[in-house]
């Protein structure tokens, strides 16, 4: 089965797309061919959490809820160096990986 | 001369869709992303920017009639029809979008460095904002590309100027050091919070009046949803405009899917531009380490807390209401709705998440952009009308506004400005 990683900001236009891009360029990397990379509307979240694929959730946002699979805050994708990022990506894939 | 000319007369005949994926590789090329990224970037923009124009074109067809027909059976004059985040494809499909970005770089990396602004623009997507902007200007002085470029610029700066005052509240509020928010309407709501909260704090009874953002969400959290406020919306319009069980269904349809899928095609867009932009994103982000520096990023990142939903609801229907009983006001707020929880991002940090405040600072907020998208909806339709849109229902009277940047309030002042020079 797939692994799903969803990407979810306020508007699903602009800064989930920064993260998807970069998430997804790694994955390929990787050769993760499974992994969907998806970018939402936090609004439309209640959606993907029933969905058994979903491995992780990446926010954009300040999170003031949980949830019951692992939440990164993904801000350094859009301010961060490149090591900050870095060391994001190497989370991302290990919880990839441990799916 | 006369051949070149006749060359660029061509090349703006070919339209925006097919203008700004060439741009846009060209500036890809020049920010050394790659020829296949460059490429990709571009068509997927012109792809947006085509889609966007498509579902303009239902809002059109399907809300003019019924916005008419409600006036007519009101006996009210909202003639007007909202196009909202249209504006994104003036932005991203005016001539002078180009020279608008470099330009701006140029001018915030300058401002940066003499430590006028602690603001870095790197969030190339929220130029839009001044882009937009920009456009009007171009139309409004009769095709000046020019005094747009200027115009948006003029804009932004401010815009980064507005950042510095409310980086820090944002930054604590949301828990995300180093960040700056300059966009457009969002900021200048921040502003407007800023004494709008200080009176409400001195209102006896009022100071600790609140709602439960969890008890509004539980209640009314489906209509938070664009697909459903749409539905609900369109069936109320519908009825109002005394149409058929079958005609309101029906708008009650169009209406959700426009909700749902402008957004999604000015997302398209920014799927293009972003690839293009992250390398002088990158590299604006690594030449000023060490300084005390706001890194801008769009208003998107402000919505996490509950409270923003919770009053974006309970604004929704009180701002149709309300633009439906000020006089003089020629647009019923139906797509630009999506821009309030964009503000109510904006004033949490202000309200410290309080509901009740959120909804009067907004409902204040709101007033003025009624009132400016009313007055600058000639130069509003005149920038779709020059890119090639709609040419023919314009010619027939058709109105285009919007609140999001038609209604921009500070807009509204430059706007006034270089209208001086039509």
């Amino acid at each position: 089965m797939g692994k799903l990683i969803v990407v979810a900001c306020g508007a699903g236009i602009n800064t989930s797309t920064i993260a998807e891009d970069s998430i997804r360029e790694r994955m390929a990397q990787e050769g993760f061919a499974d992994v969907e990379v998806k970018r939402i509307l936090m609004a439309d979240i209640e959606g993907y959490l029933t969905r058994s694929d979903l491995v992780m959730i990446v926010s954009m946002m300040k999170i003031f809820r949980t949830f019951d699979v692992p939440v990164i805050q993904g801000m350094p994708f859009l301010i961060g160096s490149q090591e900050e990022k870095n060391v994001l990506l190497e989370k991302i894939v290990n919880v990839v990986k441990s799916k | 001369m006369e051949i070149l000319q006749n060359a660029v007369a061509w090349f703006l005949g070919l339209g925006s869709t097919v203008i700004v994926p060439i741009v846009l590789i060209i500036l890809g090329l020049i920010f050394r992303v790659g020829f296949a990224k460059a490429v990709r970037g571009g068509v997927t923009t012109g792809v947006g920017l085509a889609g966007l124009f498509l579902v303009v074109n239902l809002i059109i067809s399907a809300l003019q009639p019924a916005v008419q027909a409600l006036a007519t059976n009101m006996g009210i004059s909202k003639s007007y029809v909202d196009v909202n985040w249209a504006d994104a494809g003036i932005a991203w499909g005016w001539p002078g979008i180009a020279g608008l970005i470099v330009s701006l770089l140029v001018v915030n990396i300058l401002m940066v460095v003499l430590k006028l602004t602690k603001t870095l623009w790197t969030d190339v997507w929220s130029y839009w904002h001044g882009s937009a902007l920009a456009g009007f200007v171009w139309a409004l002085t009769g095709g000046n590309v020019v005094l747009g470029i200027v115009a948006g610029v003029l804009y932004l700066v401010l815009g980064s100027l507005m950042s510095d005052l409310t980086a820090k509240k944002y930054q604590e509020f949301n828990d995300m050091p180093g960040i700056g928010v300059p966009c457009g309407t969002t900021v200048q709501a921040s502003l407007f919070a800023m004494p709008v909260v200080w009176l409400l704090d001195r209102v006896p009874g009022l100071k600790d009046w609140d709602a439960s953002p969890e008890g509004i969400k539980k209640r009314f959290g489906l209509i938070g949803e664009p697909a459903i406020l749409g539905l609900v919306l369109g069936f109320i319009i519908g009825i109002a405009a005394g149409y058929s069980v079958q005609q309101w269904l029906g708008l009650g349809m169009q209406v959700a899917t426009m909700m749902v899928v402008l957004p999604r095609m000015v997302s398209i867009i920014a799927e293009g531009i972003v690839p293009i932009t992250m390398s002088i994103v990158q590299y604006m982000r690594e030449r000023f380490k060490g300084r005390e520096i706001y890194v801008a990023v769009d208003c998107a990142v402000l919505l996490g807390h509950p409270a923003v939903m919770a009053s974006s609801v309970i604004l929704f229907p009180l701002c149709v209401l309300l633009a439906a009983v000020l006089p003089g006001v020629q647009m019923l707020p139906i797509a630009s709705l999506a821009v309030i929880p964009f503000w109510a991002g904006a004033v949490v940090p202000y309200t410290k998440g309080n509901v009740i405040k959120t909804v009067i600072v907004l409902l204040l907020y709101s007033i003025p952009f009624m009132y400016f998208s009313t007055l600058t909806v000639d130069s509003h339709t005149a920038a779709f009308q020059m890119m090639g849109q709609y040419g023919e229902q314009i010619s027939q009277g058709l109105k285009l506004a919007s609140w999001d940047m038609g209604g921009d309030i500070l807009g509204f002042f430059i706007q006034k400005l270089f209208g001086l020079f039509s």
